[in-house]
C-alpha cells in the first residue's frame, strides 16, 4: 500500500514536474516568438500605412521583447528589442539594446549601438541648428548603415540637405551637391531594390536635374513599390502630376502620344479619376 | 450621405472636448475635422495621426522642392495664382519658396488638421494671413495637444465617435466638402 502510495506520488510529481517545465519551457519561447511575430506584423502594417496597427504591433512586440530579456538575457532576445525600438524611434533604448546585445555575444550590435548614437547626435545637432555637423554624420551613416531603420530617416535627410545646399549654391556648386545626392540615392536603390522610398528619393532628385521622364518613372516605382507613409505618398503622387504636366510641355505630340497612352494605364490601375487628379484629392 | 447622424457625432464630439478641454474651442473643429477625415480615410489611424505630432508635421517627405516646381504649385491653382500675381511675374522665388513651405501641406498635400486650423483663412482666400500665422498658431496648438494627449478620455471619446463615422461612409463625399460640413456643424454646436 505504502509502495503504491510513492509510487503514485513520484508519478504525480513527474507529472507536475513535467508540466510545470513545459509551461516555463513553452512561455520562454512564446515571448521572443510572440516577440517576433508582432514585430513582422508591425512591418506588414507599416508597409500598407496602417500607422496606428503597425505602432500598435510594435509595441506589443517590445513589451514581449522586454519580457524575454528579462527573463532570459540573451543577444537575440535584446537585438530583437532593439530592432522594434529603432521602429518606434526610441534611438536611446535602441542604443541601450544594442550594447546589451553586444555584451551577450552578437558582434555587430556595438556598431549597431554606436550607429544608433550617432544619429541621436545628428538629430539633436539638426533641432539646435547645427546644419553642418548633422550633415556630415548623415553623411557617414548613409554611407556606413545596414539598419533600414536608421537608413531611412538619414537617407531622406541626407538628401533633402543636399537639395536645399544645391538650391542655394552657385551653378558649380550646385550641379556637385545634386551629383552627391544622386550617386548616394542610386547607391541605396540599387542594394534594395525593391524599397519604394529610395525610388522616391530618386524621382525628387532627378526633378532637380529638370530629368521629368526619370523622375516619372522613379516616382511611379515608388508608387508601386509603396512608401512608408501617408504624407510621403500624397507628396510622390503631386510629383508623378508635375512630371506628367512637364512633359505633356517639352515632348513632340508623337512623343506625347505614346507616353500619353502608357500613363493612362497607369491612372486606370491607381483608380485616378484623371492624370491630374489622384484618388485622395477629390474634385 | 446621412446628415442627422453626422450632426450627432459632431454634438457629441464637441460635448465631450467641451468637457475635457472648455478652454480650447479654436482645437475643436481641427481636431474633430482631422480625425473623421482620418478616419474615413485609412480607417483608424487617426489615433496615431493625433498621438503621434512629431510623424504628423515632419513626415519625412523631401521639402526641397525645385523653383519650377513651386512656381507650377503657385500657378496651377487660380486662386494662389491671384494672390500671388505679384511675386509670380517677377519671379519672386525667394518669398515664393518661403509662402510655399506652409501652403504645401495644407493646399498640396491636404492635411486635414492644418486645413482645419486654418479653416476660416481658406475660406476666405486670405493665403497671405496663413503663412504670416503659421508658426505661431502651429506651435500654439502643438502645445495644447501636447497637454490634451495626456488626457485619457480624450482617446476613450474620440475611439466611440470612430465607431459612428465608419458606419456612414462618408468617403463617397471629397474631403473640402466633408470639412465645408463640418466646419458649420462645429460652429453651431459651440455657440449651443
Amino acid at each position: 500500500m505504502t509502495d503504491k502510495y510513492l509510487l503514485s506520488i513520484r508519478k504525480k510529481s513527474f507529472f507536475l514536474i513535467f508540466l510545470f517545465s513545459f509551461l516555463f519551457l513553452s512561455a520562454c519561447v512564446s515571448h521572443l516568438k510572440e516577440a517576433k511575430y508582432y514585430y513582422a506584423q508591425g512591418q506588414k502594417f507599416s508597409r500598407s500605412y496602417q500607422t496606428e496597427k503597425a505602432v500598435s504591433s510594435f509595441k506589443r512586440a517590445l513589451r514581449e521583447a522586454e519580457l524575454e530579456a528579462e527573463k532570459h538575457a540573451s543577444a537575440q532576445a535584446y537585438m530583437l528589442k532593439g530592432m522594434v525600438e529603432l521602429e518606434l524611434e526610441l534611438w536611446e533604448e535602441a542604443e541601450e539594446s544594442f550594447v546589451e546585445a553586444f555584451s551577450y555575444g552578437f558582434e555587430k550590435a556595438e556598431a549597431w549601438a554606436e550607429e544608433v548614437s550617432l544619429l541621436g547626435l545628428a538629430l539633436s545637432f539638426q533641432e539646435l541648428g547645427l546644419e553642418d555637423s548633422a550633415f556630415k554624420i548623415y553623411a557617414y551613416l548613409v554611407n556606413k548603415s545596414k539598419l533600414k531603420g536608421i537608413l531611412q530617416l538619414v537617407s531622406q535627410r541626407y538628401t533633402d540637405m543636399l537639395l536645399e545646399r544645391a538650391l542655394h549654391k552657385k551653378a558649380k556648386e550646385g550641379e556637385k551637391s545634386l551629383a552627391q545626392a544622386l550617386k548616394s540615392a542610386q547607391k541605396l536603390a540599387n542594394n534594395d531594390l525593391s524599397y519604394g522610398f529610395y525610388h522616391y528619393l530618386l524621382s525628387q532628385i532627378y526633378s532637380h536635374l529638370s530629368e521629368h521622364k526619370n523622375s516619372f518613372e522613379e516616382a511611379v516605382m515608388a508608387k508601386e513599390l509603396g512608401l512608408p507613409t501617408e504624407k510621403i505618398f500624397r507628396d510622390n503622387d503631386l510629383q508623378i502630376i508635375f512630371c506628367y504636366q512637364k512633359l505633356k510641355e517639352n515632348m513632340s505630340s508623337e512623343e506625347w502620344e505614346k507616353f500619353h497612352s502608357s500613363c493612362l494605364r497607369w491612372v486606370k490601375k491607381w483608380n485616378w479619376q484623371d492624370p491630374e487628379t489622384p484618388g485622395w484629392k477629390k474634385r | 450621405m446621412n446628415k442627422s447622424a453626422v450632426e450627432k457625432i459632431v454634438e457629441n464630439g464637441v460635448r465631450f472636448l467641451s468637457e475635457l478641454f472648455p478652454q480650447k474651442t479654436y482645437l475643436y473643429f481641427p481636431l474633430l475635422s482631422a480625425f473623421i477625415v482620418w478616419a474615413v480615410r485609412r480607417n483608424r489611424e487617426w489615433k496615431e495621426k493625433i498621438l503621434s505630432w512629431k510623424v504628423w508635421l515632419h513626415p519625412g517627405f523631401v521639402e526641397a522642392k525645385p523653383d519650377e516646381f513651386i512656381l507650377d504649385f503657385f500657378k496651377r491653382s487660380q486662386a494662389l495664382n491671384k494672390a500671388y500675381q505679384d511675386e509670380i511675374k517677377k519671379a519672386k522665388i525667394k518669398s515664393l519658396r518661403m509662402a510655399f513651405g506652409r501652403l504645401y501641406p495644407i493646399l498640396g498635400l491636404e492635411d486635414p488638421f492644418l486645413s482645419a486650423l486654418f479653416a476660416q483663412e481658406l475660406e476666405s482666400g486670405d493665403y497671405r494671413k496663413i503663412v504670416k500665422d503659421f508658426e505661431e498658431r502651429v506651435s500654439r496648438a502643438k502645445k495644447d495637444i501636447e497637454s490634451m494627449k495626456r488626457e485619457k478620455r480624450l482617446l476613450e471619446g474620440l475611439n466611440t465617435l470612430a465607431d459612428e463615422v465608419l458606419s456612414l461612409h462618408l468617403d463617397l463625399i471629397s474631403q473640402a466638402n466633408l470639412r465645408k460640413i463640418l466646419a458649420d456643424l462645429v460652429k453651431k454646436h459651440i455657440k449651443k
